[in-house]
Parts: C-alpha cells; sequence; structure tokens
C-alpha cells in the first residue's frame, strides 16, 4: 500500500510541474451556519470542466495557466460567478447563500437534488435533511429510514418491522455509517421509527449499486450520514414537540468562525405504550448527538462526534430489555497539498442488547464491538482525473451472550458463550476519469482481508462436518462436536482476503441526459445470525470463520439519466447474485446458541429488477414518483446429491421480496403560510407461508405448512396527509415556529402486518387473523428554532 | 422466552388490531398422524396407547380415525406386542417397556410400512409446588412452580405438561442452563383461584424429541408475523418404509413419568 501512495504522489507530482498549471482550491460552506457543504458544483464553462465537493466541502482543481470564470451553484443555493486569475495555486473559500433569502417570492428550491449525469457514479440517492422532514410520516416523527423506503429499489419488511431492504438484499447487507461510525442497530421500537435524529443530519447517500470501492464490509448497500457540524456563527436551539418523543438541538459556537459544538437529544416518553397494565410498565427510547469540530488552521480540521441511543423496556420488576448504539469518532482532516485531501478517522462502535427476567432469575447480554481506524485521501490530480485511495483496518469483539443468576436462590447456573474476534483489513483505490467530453469511468479495486482471530473454546467435528443431514427422515440434525481447542487471541483461526473490482462507466448523450453502467463486486464477513422475516435486537452478529464463509455478491446495473426543466428521470435495471448467504434448518433455535454451525447451511440468493424514479426539484410543487419491479429469492441446496437442503433445495421468495412497489411523495408550496405533503404507497404484499393441512398431536393442533413462503399477503396500499402551518412567516423574531399536522394512512386501510392461524376454542374450529399494525392516525407536532 | 416479550411489545403499542378474515388455501392429500406416547408411571405400569389419524384440509375441524392399520412393537429379543383397535383411533396393548431395549414400532396401513425405533428414558420425580399469588407480568397473577431437582451432568430434557379447567401448558426443558440444579415449570393461567385442581406431570424424552416438541410448541403458537421464523412441516422420527416421500407426522416415544397434582390454595 504505502508503494502504492508513493507511486501516486510521484505520478501527481510530475503531472503538477511538468506543465504550466495551477490549483484552485478551497472549502465551500453555508453563510449563516458555517456548515460545511458538500456535492456543491464548481464549474469553469470554458474549458467544459469541473469538480464538486466532497464530504467535508473541500474542492481541488488543477486548470492551465489563465483568467477564469468559476460558477459555484448547488441547487438550493444563490449560484456565484467569480472571476480568477489563475497565474499561481489560488485558494478560495467560499459561501453560499439559500436562494430563498435572496428571493421574494417564496420558490421552494432548497431540497431539490439535481441529478449529476455526468458522473460515472450511478444508483445513488441523496435527500437532504430538509426533503426528509417534508414526508408525512407516523405520528409526525420525522424517520431517514422510512424516508429513503420511498425510493425505488428500497422496501422494509412491513410497518412495524426494523430495517429496510435494498435490491433484494437482507437488511444485514446494508452498510449503515453515521458519521462514518457503523450502526448494527437502525431502529427503535422494533423499527416503528430509526435511529436518526433528523434536527442532527445534514445529508444522506444512498448507494445501491456501482459501489465506490471505499465502501466495503456489506455487499447490498452504503447509506452514508452525515452530522452536521455545529453553527461556527451563532447560538441556536432547534427542536420539536410531538405525540410520541420531543427533542432539541443546541449548537454555536466555541470560537467564532473556528470551533463548534452540537449537541442534540432526542426522548420518548416514558409509560406511553403500554397502557394494557396499571402498574409500572415502561417503554420508552432516547438517543444523544454529539459533535465538536475545530478548525485548527488551514490545512488542518479535527471533529469528535457521537452518538448514543437506547429502548428501554420495563415490565413490572419482572423483566426488563434495553439495547441500542454506541459511537465515538474522531476525525483528522488534514490538507497535504492543495491537491491531496486527508482524512483520518478511529472510530468506536458498539451495539448492546440486555435482557433481565427476574422472574426466571436470570440476566443475559450480549453485543458486538468494534474499532476501526480509517486514513483516506481524495487526491485531485489533475482537471480531468480525481483518486481516492486509503487503508481501513477494524478490530472486532463479538460477545453472543453471557447468562447470569440474578438471585441467590435462582436456578440457572452461569453460562457464557465463547467471545469471538476479528481483524479485518482494507485497502483501496478510486479513479474517476474524464476520459473524453462524453464519457466518465470511474474504476476501483478493493483488497479486503479477514483475520478471525483465536477464542476460548472453538469445537471441533469428525470430517469437520457440524451438521448431519438424516436421510431416513429427511431432517438435518446437530453433530455433537468431537473435541474442543483454545487459541490464543493473537493465533489466526481462519483467513480469507478478496479482491472487489468496481467498475462505473456514464456515456453523454446530449447536455440533458447520458447512459450508465456499473459493476461490483462485495464482500461481507459478518453475517447477522437471525431467521425471522425482520430482524430483531435479539439477533446477534457472527463472523466469518471456520464453519462460516464470507458473504460475496456481485452486481451489474444500468440506467439512463435525463434532466428535463424542472424535473430529473432516472431509470435503471440491475441483476444481482449472493453466494455464501446463510440459511438456518427448519425452526433453529438462534438465542444463545454457541453452536451456530449446526443449524446453518450456505446457500445462494439472487434478485434483479427495474427501477424508474422521475422527481420534480424546483418550483411550488416538488416531490417524486417511484416505481420498482424485481424479484428477489434465495435457495440452499443440499451440500450432496442426496441431500434435500432447505425448503427442499428449491428457490424461494426471500420475505421482503415485492414484485411491484409504488411510492408517490409530493409536497405543495400554497403561501408562506401553508404547506402540504401527500405519499402514496401501493406494494405487492409481502410472501409468507400458509398452512395446508391440519392434524392434532397431544392435544393440540398443529399446522402441517406448504413450501417455504410460497404465497403472499394481500397488496398494500396507503396514503398519507400533512399539512405544515407557519403563523407569522415574516416575523423577523428570532423564535420561529411551525405546526405540523399529519394524518398517517388517511383512508384506514386495513393492511395485513401479517396473518396468523389460530384454533378458536369457543367453536372449535381454525381461524384465520389478520394483524393490522397502523389504522388511521392523525397527530400534531410543533416545531421550533431560535 | 422471546417470543413472549415480542408478543407484549408488538401487541401492546399503537392502533394495532386484529381481525378475523377469509383466506383461501392450497391442500394438501392427507397423510397418516401417529402419537405413540408410551409412558411408564413410577409405580411400574404404563399406559401403552398409539392413537392414529389422518391430516385435515386446515379449516375442517373433523378429524379422521385410522381403524384399519397393523400396529406391534417389537423388541430387540424379537419379542412382539400387538395393538389391538379400540375406538377413535386408539390402539392398545399391555406392554410394559424396560430400560435400555430398543422397541421397534411398526405400522402397516395401506400397505405401506411405518417404523420407528426407541428406548425409555428416566425422569426425576416432581417434589413439590410453589404458589405465588403475585406472579405473572401483571404481578396479579396465580403462578405456579413444579420443582425438580436434575441429575448432574448435562443431557437430560425434560418434556413437562400442566392441565387445569383454566387451560393447559406444554413445555420443554433442556438442562445447559440448570445442570445439577433444584429448577421448576411454571404455570400461569388466567384466572385461576383458590380450589383450582391443577396436574402436573414431566416426561423423561430425549434430543431429538426436544428439538420436535420445540417447532410444535412454537407453531401452535400461531404466527406469521415479522419476527417470526419460516414455519416448516415438523417431521417426527417414524419413517415410511414403503414410499419415503408420504412420510407420516407425530412421533414415538418411551417415557418415564412423574405426576404431582395440586389444589390452588
Amino acid at each position: 500500500m504505502k508503494k502504492i501512495i508513493l507511486f501516486l504522489f510521484f505520478i501527481g507530482s510530475i503531472s503538477a510541474f511538468s506543465q504550466e498549471k495551477f490549483t484552485l482550491s478551497g472549502t465551500i460552506s453555508e453563510v449563516s451556519s458555517g456548515e460545511t457543504l458538500f456535492g456543491v458544483n464548481v464549474i469553469i464553462p470554458s474549458l467544459q470542466t469541473g469538480t464538486v465537493t466532497n464530504q467535508y466541502g473541500y474542492y481541488s482543481i488543477t486548470l492551465p495557466k489563465g483568467n477564469y470564470e468559476i460558477i459555484y451553484s448547488s441547487i438550493g443555493f444563490a449560484t456565484q460567478k467569480i472571476e480568477v486569475a489563475l497565474l499561481e495555486n489560488v485558494k478560495n473559500d467560499l459561501e453560499l447563500t439559500t436562494d430563498t433569502e435572496s428571493l421574494d417570492e417564496v420558490v421552494i428550491e432548497a431540497d431539490a437534488e439535481k441529478l449529476n449525469i455526468r458522473n460515472a457514479q450511478m444508483s445513488v440517492n441523496t435527500l437532504s435533511s430538509s426533503t426528509i422532514k417534508k414526508i408525512p410520516v407516523v405520528l409526525g416523527e420525522v424517520d431517514v429510514i422510512k424516508a429513503i423506503t420511498m425510493l425505488p429499489g428500497v422496501t422494509s419488511a412491513g410497518e412495524g418491522a426494523s430495517g429496510f431492504n435494498v435490491r433484494g438484499g437482507a437488511a444485514d447487507q446494508n452498510l449503515i455509517m453515521l458519521d462514518e461510525a457503523t450502526l448494527y442497530n437502525s431502529s427503535h421500537l422494533f423499527g416503528f421509527f430509526s435511529v436518526f435524529n433528523p434536527d442532527a443530519i445534514k445529508d444522506l447517500t444512498l448507494y445501491k449499486g456501482g459501489i465506490p470501492a471505499r465502501y466495503g464490509g456489506r455487499i447490498s448497500s452504503v447509506l452514508d450520514i452525515y452530522q452536521k457540524d455545529g453553527n461556527k456563527r451563532e447560538y441556536h436551539a432547534t427542536g420539536g414537540i410531538g405525540l410520541v418523543a420531543s427533542r432539541l438541538l443546541l449548537e454555536g459556537p466555541i470560537k467564532k468562525d473556528t470551533a463548534s459544538f452540537l449537541v442534540g437529544g432526542r426522548s420518548s416518553y416514558a409509560h406511553l405504550f403500554l397502557p394494557l397494565f396499571d402498574n409500572d410498565n415502561v417503554a420508552y427510547f432516547y438517543d444523544l448527538n454529539t459533535k465538536l469540530s475545530y478548525n485548527l488552521n488551514d490545512n488542518n480540521r479535527l471533529y469528535l462526534s457521537g452518538y448514543f441511543g437506547r429502548d428501554v423496556f420495563e415490565i413490572s420488576d419482572s423483566f426488563s430489555n434495553s439495547f441500542g448504539n454506541t459511537t465515538l469518532n474522531l476525525r483528522w482532516n488534514h490538507l497535504y497539498s492543495d491537491k491531496l485531501f486527508s482524512n483520518l478517522s478511529l472510530i468506536y462502535s458498539d451495539y448492546y442488547f440486555g435482557l433481565a427476567l427476574n422472574f426466571v432469575g436470570f440476566d443475559f447480554d450480549s453485543g458486538i464491538q468494534n474499532l476501526n481506524l480509517k486514513y483516506d485521501f481524495t487526491h485531485f490530480l489533475s482537471n480531468n482525473i480525481d483518486l481516492r485511495y486509503g487503508v481501513n483496518s477494524i478490530y472486532y469483539k463479538f460477545n453472543p451472550g453471557d447468562v447470569n443468576p440474578t438471585s441467590e436462590d435462582s436456578g440457572i447456573n452461569p453460562f457464557k458463550l465463547t467471545d469471538k474476534y476479528a481483524w479485518e483489513n482494507a485497502a483501496y483505490l478510486d479513479a474517476d476519469i474524464e476520459v473524453s467530453d462524453k464519457i466518465t469511468v470511474q474504476a476501483g479495486l478493493r483488497l479486503s482481508t479477514f483475520n478471525r482471530l483465536g477464542q476460548d473454546e472453538l469445537y471441533l467435528y469428525e470430517n469437520d462436518n457440524p451438521i448431519f443431514y438424516n436421510q431416513e427422515l429427511d431432517i438435518y440434525q446437530k453433530v455433537n462436536p468431537i473435541d474442543t481447542i483454545s487459541f490464543d487471541r493473537s493465533e489466526t483461526i481462519k483467513s480469507f482476503a478478496n479482491l472487489e473490482p468496481r467498475l462505473a462507466i456514464s456515456y453523454l448523450l446530449n447536455d440533458d441526459s447520458s447512459i450508465k453502467a456499473s459493476y461490483n463486486r462485495m464482500t461481507q464477513y459478518v453475517h447477522l445470525i437471525s431467521n425471522t422475516t425482520s430482524p430483531t435486537p435479539f439477533d446477534i452478529y457472527a463472523p466469518s470463520g471456520k464453519y462460516i464463509e464470507p458473504q460475496l455478491a456481485d452486481q451489474v446495473a444500468m440506467g439512463y439519466f435525463r434532466n428535463f426543466k424542472n424535473y430529473s428521470l432516472e431509470v435503471e435495471t440491475f441483476y444481482k447474485e449472493v453466494k455464501n448467504r446463510l440459511d438456518y434448518v427448519d425452526d433453529a433455535d438462534l438465542i444463545a446458541n454457541d453452536a451456530l454451525e449446526q443449524i446453518l447451511l450456505k446457500g445462494e440468493a439472487r434478485a434483479y429488477g427495474l427501477e424508474v424514479l422521475l422527481r420534480k426539484n424546483k418550483g411550488k410543487f416538488q416531490g417524486w414518483i417511484a416505481y420498482t419491479l424485481s424479484k428477489s429469492e434465495q435457495r440452499t441446496p443440499g451440500r450432496t446429491p442426496t441431500e434435500s437442503g432447505i425448503n427442499n433445495g428449491d428457490w424461494y421468495n426471500s420475505a421482503w421480496d415485492k414484485t411491484h412497489d409504488l411510492s408517490i411523495t409530493g409536497q405543495y408550496e400554497y403561501s408562506k403560510k401553508w404547506s402540504f405533503g401527500a405519499n402514496f404507497i401501493f406494494q405487492t404484499g409481502r410472501p409468507t407461508t400458509y398452512p395446508e393441512a391440519q392434524y392434532e398431536y397431544n392435544g393440540a393442533i398443529i399446522p402441517v405448512y406448504e413450501a417455504r413462503n410460497s404465497s403472499r399477503l394481500s397488496p398494500f396500499h396507503r396514503m398519507d396527509l400533512s399539512a405544515t402551518w407557519t403563523p407569522k412567516p415574516e416575523s423577523t423574531k428570532r423564535w420561529k415556529g411551525e405546526w405540523v399536522f399529519s394524518i398517517y394512512n388517511a383512508y384506514n386501510q386495513k393492511n395485513a402486518a401479517s396473518i396468523s392461524f389460530r384454533e378458536n376454542t369457543d367453536i372449535g374450529q381454525n381461524e384465520a387473523v389478520r394483524l393490522s399494525i397502523f389504522g388511521i392516525i392523525p397527530s400534531i407536532t410543533y416545531n421550533f428554532k431560535f | 422466552m422471546k417470543k413472549l416479550f415480542l408478543i407484549v411489545i408488538f401487541f401492546g403499542i399503537f392502533t394495532s388490531c386484529e381481525d378475523v378474515i377469509e383466506v383461501e388455501l392450497n391442500e394438501a392429500p392427507p397423510r397418516l398422524v401417529v402419537e405413540a406416547s408410551i409412558n411408564v408411571r413410577s409405580d411400574g405400569s404404563a399406559s401403552s396407547n398409539i392413537k392414529l389419524t389422518t391430516t385435515a384440509p386446515f379449516f375442517n375441524n373433523n378429524i379422521s380415525f385410522v381403524s384399519d392399520a397393523i400396529v406391534t412393537i417389537t423388541d430387540e429379543n424379537n419379542m412382539v406386542y400387538t395393538f389391538e383397535y379400540q375406538d377413535e383411533g386408539i390402539y392398545s396393548a399391555f406392554f410394559i417397556p424396560q430400560e435400555n431395549i430398543d422397541y421397534t414400532l411398526s405400522i402397516t396401513y395401506k400397505d405401506e410400512i411405518y417404523t420407528a425405533t426407541e428406548q425409555l428414558y428416566n425422569v426425576v420425580p416432581l417434589e413439590y409446588i410453589e404458589q405465588r399469588n403475585d406472579g405473572g407480568f401483571t404481578g396479579e397473577d396465580i403462578e405456579l412452580k413444579a420443582f425438580f431437582t436434575d441429575p448432574l451432568g448435562e443431557g437430560d430434557y425434560y418434556f413437562f405438561e400442566a392441565f387445569s379447567a383454566r387451560g393447559d401448558h406444554l413445555d420443554i426443558y433442556d438442562d445447559v442452563f440448570f445442570d445439577g440444579n433444584a429448577i421448576f415449570g411454571l404455570y400461569l393461567a388466567e384466572d385461576l383461584a383458590a380450589g383450582d385442581e391443577v396436574s402436573f406431570r414431566l416426561y423423561g424424552v430425549n434430543e431429538q424429541f426436544y428439538n420436535f416438541m420445540y417447532i410444535l410448541l412454537q407453531q401452535g403458537e400461531g404466527g406469521g408475523g415479522p419476527f417470526e421464523t419460516q414455519p416448516a412441516t415438523v417431521r417426527g422420527n417414524i419413517v415410511n418404509k414403503t414410499n419415503p416421500s408420504n412420510y407420516p407426522l407425530g412421533y414415538f416415544r418411551i417415557s418415564e413419568v412423574s405426576t404431582l397434582n395440586y389444589t390452588v390454595q
């Protein structure tokens, strides 16, 4: 790696000195807060070239000596034109003002995210915090995850189900990062709300395909979320009071224009959710976002950011449960030169799940911790080549479970599932090359390695086979280990290495349209162990090792992209194959299981589809129509021809396979006082498994099931409405408030979250029971800023 | 435990509602169902009944009894016990199984032969019942704990039953978490009141039956929600030797049973 970096420096220097060229660089930020801006276009019309700012607002472009007109534009901000005499290297930091402040009439453009047709990157969606805030949501709680499920190619397993699924991938195949720290659980209350405080978020980018080489470790998507840095000019507070939760965020300068802080908290109201019983039951969640930013000087910046979130449930004194993420991240931005931007991050991230069952007499703790060191470089080599390269090292500790008795007279013995350790390393190089006026290529390569490190007790099996196929009974059975071995922590039990090529190409058809194609290979070394329809907070992560191989995904995608007037159109198709997808033998018990290899088999998954996104980005009316036609399925054949595999080795629909998925969302700015929003969603029903017969055993009615996921729930559809009232839009007072009125599921559709079957003991007859989670839900939220 | 917890959380919040709807289901051809549970009491007597039925369409609650099968159990010394048809699908014989002997069940039905081989599994006695009147999630229900002492050494599996007019409870235990300790089977029923008679039974079983019953108990509770596992038909330990794909359902087990009756105070 060191050699590659040196080589790049070398060719970088040659190209800089061999011609009369100079570099224009700087940081672009928003004028009132000093918040840096990502994705600002820097255009040089005379050369028909340009660049964009990176996640830290930095840009750099190298041009032949001369005088230039430079245009800085980002939709939602007033475009600025400046003249630059590039007779030497020029540093130009710039502040942009929002469009709305410079226009008399209300034309909301602040949220428009214009399609970048020239860039080779495809299958990407960007949403700003203000767009997310305008989408009507259940109980008025603005929700990042719900917002992205409105995009094409993104679904969830249903209302009240946690996680999300991208292009037919499983929920654990999404890399979710908050300020670069990995989050292992993205929802509160089992999926009713997401863990992101909308006020603390600057923007998010979702990569569904053509994933750049700088990302790795998950195979389906990358959700890259950045927190705000905190206002460097003035003290401000933002907050809201809703029916479910309230939030407050404070930000301001510690030292004007140099250092800032941000601290935000959100909490639901305790005692709200379990009105079933009248005693001491508690269910609530809270989270805390913090960030400190410090500009040491022109070339160095430091950021310290943290997140802490918990869900807490207590049922009288017999039961208590809490779980959540913790992240802490220290980053150092450094400019080695005006062409070489670097970021060094040290990130700690942790997921904890704890349970105390006092009525049985034990508690249970589990979790995953990791420490991640990243060094990333953006090298603006010339006006048509940008390089990104870097290294990444992650150390993991997995605690699959620790059972302890809670009282002297408890009949439960202390029990510790063996901790597991692993070390994941990666190095990557990504080149963004403007090959010609029409063709842009983004080519990258990532080398990832994974070392499963020593642990106390590793089970050994005869012929290394932990799972036995009983051909006579056609069932898989656990095999008892013949021995255990212990390793030193520094020893490697098993190692893996994978080369992950990434390629994306765009071809400009004309000024407004392009076609793009991409390929990516992704590797995932940690696996969420879950055999439920959607993940639960109980689920633990397990590392690859002797008995579990890393998941590998290959995806190809092609698309057509077009901007016209105030609209943009994206049409994409994709095909994805996943190898080594874990599957579980029927009804395997995963709780506190120290020998997962005894109930696991490896299979494969595939998904393909067509996505259409028509988006209106400007004007009083804004919004999008997203439609996805897709298929997502999985199979686990037997390991030998005599074995049946899982589900008879046949392909079956994944639990989140939705053939048709239509999402329409729109916002209308009626006046300065009133604006309105609406959603409409239609989806094919979720696959499910119904009984096809019944029998009686030991006095109970037992269903006989059909092949896995071969039926479907009825289609899901719903409309949501919202209205926002700003009582005094012209007020010059510091305090600004708005009321948001919303109606979720406006026509009270009883959508089935599940259909279950039970015996009605009164009539001695089986019956089908539909569970609908949300009926019509009106709500009101007050948001304020000062 | 996990399920109980999830059900509480999942159903307890918001405006979720349940209603009974019509669903059209596929229909599978009938299969043989075997309930061969041979129980040996501590006094040495045994209940040796084998019940044969067939599967029925899911919304049809008429059980079809099988009355024309030939049912035998043969021990490893080739001693044959023939089970005679009584009524309602039940076949019985005078059969008292002994320890450490293989017993093979054989059923001939519609020209196909079904077999399974098992041994007797012992159990420790149920010792006493502890009653608490502030039990359950609400802290207001009567809770009964039936105690027993697990013998030292892992690998003991239990099948537990509790019956009363207020409802039945079935459970299974694996001693991995309580090896060698005094532990209990829990019985909770709504409206349980003083004077109610509750009977408890504890059976010795093996790991295979434990796994079978584990799945069965999960599926008996309904399912289909987002936190449910993928349901699948449960296979027991009986094989169709003539036509393996026409596999039977149910199980052949031989257990020692310990019983204890209790009147709620």
